[in-house]
């Protein structure tokens, strides 16, 4: 009993960390199943929500403002709309302008303003770790026999509710919508899609938004669960979150959400039963195994060679 | 508009270059390395803050052999690589002595660049025992060592009786190496180590070690890094309800740490320098700082101004500003400083340094146990 409870708790913890990194892995599969380019920006992106996130509710609990929903939800809405106006910025400056070129050109052009934004937050916010105020605090404790408690907190169960919102309505818009089907469209193939008129530099800004707002709720999420923030917490964030998208099958959605959730359960459970400092050597060697076995990954596509 | 730009920047650069060259003609050039940035710069801040009231305070009392000490600053972000390259940035720009570095894991890679080039370094933080190991004539420091930070650490657990005790440390040079010496320390005595691990620095999710503690039933915690780390493992091991007493060295002992863990902070142990800022001697080197609008109180602000004082001391002793000369001063000389009067050994460590173990409240204040 004492095992399972561990385990389960473990397991919890693996979950939540897992459906946040699916939430940012989203950016990655969805920008490189339509263009076909990594963006190496997007943990920077994430980071920026969580930044804003915080300012709203500085500022919010400063005007006095003391209803907790209301306050989420100002800052969820800010911290998206200021990180799908980046999202879209950074498009339009840095990917459009070299779209077509060798694929190394746009990859070094993410990577290039990768480093801006960060060092454009040292600047702008500190270089330090910031606090987050918890924000919501409390959860539900089970014991067998009174030695080991374990805790699913109201925070992770938020989590857990706010990825799997996201997701349906991210799926419902991706199979039902208008733009939806134009996103499905260009991926498949961009060249076909503008010549049926579909107009591919608006659905590609669309792509880049979604997934910076996504990322943005990720920023909010993770910032509160964790408690603090910095100008570099976004780069591990990223990486981890494109090893997610890569086991997932790298292009595919729910290959993402896949993903991320063995990611966070591999880390946790390597961190449980082995050693916290195997969880970064477990998580990028099974990303090495399936490039090496399944180089489509999980629930990716191969791809069909087009004469 | 293109012009005119252009016309500023040579202009600009014009004048940092006579600026250079004014320097270097005539005063004695004192390197400060440590962490502006990154995230580990408040205790950068401590750094720069001390040494530069030093240089001030030095240059009012007439300077040293006559000649005006100058500032020179470089950023290393706490980071290994940075430091190399600050180093050689030193020696490039002719610098001969240096305060500095912060983060042992930084000092190292840069005092080999020291040694070789002949620059005198002394550290106001680090505690490695590694740095000063290698038989180096030239590299100094003005504060204790891991060796004697660990063993204060693990009396004090070992004092309080503790049924199991979990050792954490951040695999960094620093960290792990503290760890070690206070697992060491709790082994000899008895205590049973439940739980030995690293944590990788720059890491933010916590959970799962904190519920492997839940399970390993420890009552005692001890951690080897910096605050970042621990400040969100004391707020998620709040959040889980584990009741365990929490202790770290000195690199988790500032008010940064009360920011990221909030109420968690409070009662956490920490071993320190003592106050030197509560010395009656050193009253007016407060009011001093307080004056600046600074705060005295962080660990190495005056471990700093130490540092900048006995690179002065030692030239005067020496009479010569050759840095292996200074070096030989300061081995053979007695030096009074607002750290104490300070000896140095053959292998460049204070022949005396204490620490003391203090508690940690959650407005950022301490107070000294027992």
């Amino acid at each position: 009993m004492q095992d399972l409870l561990y385990f389960s708790q473990q397991l919890i913890n693996g979950l939540t960390i897992g459906s946040a990194y699916a939430l940012i892995a989203i950016g990655y599969t969805m920008v490189y199943g339509i263009i076909g380019m990594i963006n190496f920006a997007h943990g920077e992106i994430y980071m920026i929500g969580a930044y804003t996130a915080l300012i709203a509710i500085t500022g919010l609990t400063a005007l006095g403002l003391a209803w907790l929903p209301l306050i989420l939800v100002v800052a969820l809405l800010c911290a998206m709309l200021v990180s799908s106006s980046m999202g879209w910025a950074v498009e339009r400056v840095a990917y459009r302008p070299v779209r077509g070129r060798h694929r190394l050109i746009p990859l070094i052009s993410a990577i290039g303003m990768s480093i801006f934004l960060q060092n454009y937050v040292h600047l702008a916010q500190g270089s330090r770790n910031v606090g987050f105020p918890a924000l919501i605090e409390g959860g539900f404790n089970f014991s067998a026999d009174g030695a080991f408690e374990m805790s699913l907190s109201y925070m992770q169960i938020t989590i857990f509710v706010t990825t799997l919102i996201c997701m349906t309505v991210l799926s419902l818009f991706i199979s039902r919508s208008r733009t939806g089907r134009a996103c499905r469209a260009v991926s498949q193939d961009l060249g076909m899609a503008s010549l049926l008129g579909i107009d591919t530099n608006r659905i590609i800004s669309a792509t880049f938004i979604i997934g910076a707002a996504l990322a943005a709720v990720a920023g909010l999420l993770l910032g509160m669960y964790y408690g603090s923030i910095d100008p570099l917490f976004g780069f591990i964030a990223g990486l981890k979150a494109f090893t997610a998208a890569v086991l997932g099958g790298i292009g595919s959605i729910p290959g993402a959400m896949l993903g991320g959730l063995i990611l966070g359960v591999a880390e946790s459970m390597t961190s449980g039963y082995l050693s916290g400092e195997y969880k970064d050597v477990v998580s990028f060697g099974l990303l090495i195994l399936i490039l090496l076995f399944k180089p489509t990954g999980l629930l990716g596509k191969p791809e069909v060679e087009k004469i | 508009m293109t012009t005119s730009l252009k016309k500023l920047v040579t202009a600009v650069s014009a004048s940092v270059a006579l600026m250079g060259a004014g320097h270097a003609a005539a005063d004695i050039q004192i390197g400060i390395a440590g962490p502006m940035t990154g995230p580990v710069a408040q205790y950068g801040d401590m750094q720069f803050s001390g040494a530069r009231m030093a240089i001030e305070r030095i240059n009012a009392n007439g300077g040293v052999m006559g000649e005006k000490l100058v500032a020179v600053e470089y950023d290393d972000v706490c980071d290994p690589k940075q430091a190399v390259t600050v180093a050689n940035r030193l020696v490039n720009d002719g610098v001969r002595y240096v305060i500095g570095h912060l983060c042992s894991s930084s000092t190292q890679p840069a005092s080999d660049i020291y040694e070789d080039e002949g620059i005198l370094m002394v550290t106001p933080a680090s505690t490695s025992p590694e740095i000063t190991e290698r038989g180096y004539e030239l590299i100094f420091r003005t504060i204790g060592l891991d060796s004697m930070q660990g063993p204060v650490a693990g009396n004090y657990i070992a004092s309080q009786n503790p049924k199991r005790v979990a050792v954490i440390h951040d695999k960094q040079q620093y960290g792990e190496g503290i760890a070690t010496a206070v697992r060491d320390t709790l082994k000899d005595k008895g205590i049973e180590i439940a739980m030995f691990e690293g944590v990788t620095a720059g890491d933010k999710d916590f959970s799962s070690l904190v519920t492997k503690l839940k399970q390993a039933d420890v009552d005692y915690v001890y951690f080897g890094g910096y605050h970042p780390e621990l400040g969100l493992i004391l707020r998620q091991a709040r959040q889980a309800n584990l009741n365990a007493k929490f202790m770290g060295p000195e690199g988790v002992g500032n008010k940064d740490i009360n920011t990221i863990a909030g109420e968690a902070s409070e009662g956490l142990l920490v071993t320190l320098p003592p106050s030197f800022d509560e010395k009656a001697e050193n009253q007016s080197l407060v009011q001093a700082f307080e004056a600046k609008g600074e705060d005295p109180s962080g660990p190495f602000v005056l471990t700093s101004y130490a540092a900048v004082q006995l690179v002065a001391d030692g030239i005067e002793a020496a009479k010569s500003k050759d840095p292996f000369d200074v070096a030989a001063a300061l081995r053979s000389g007695s030096f009074e400083t607002p750290i104490g009067t300070v000896q140095y050994d053959k292998a460049g460590d204070m022949k005396s340094f204490e620490f003391v173990v203090y508690e940690w409240h959650s407005d950022g204040s301490k107070t000294p146990v027992n």
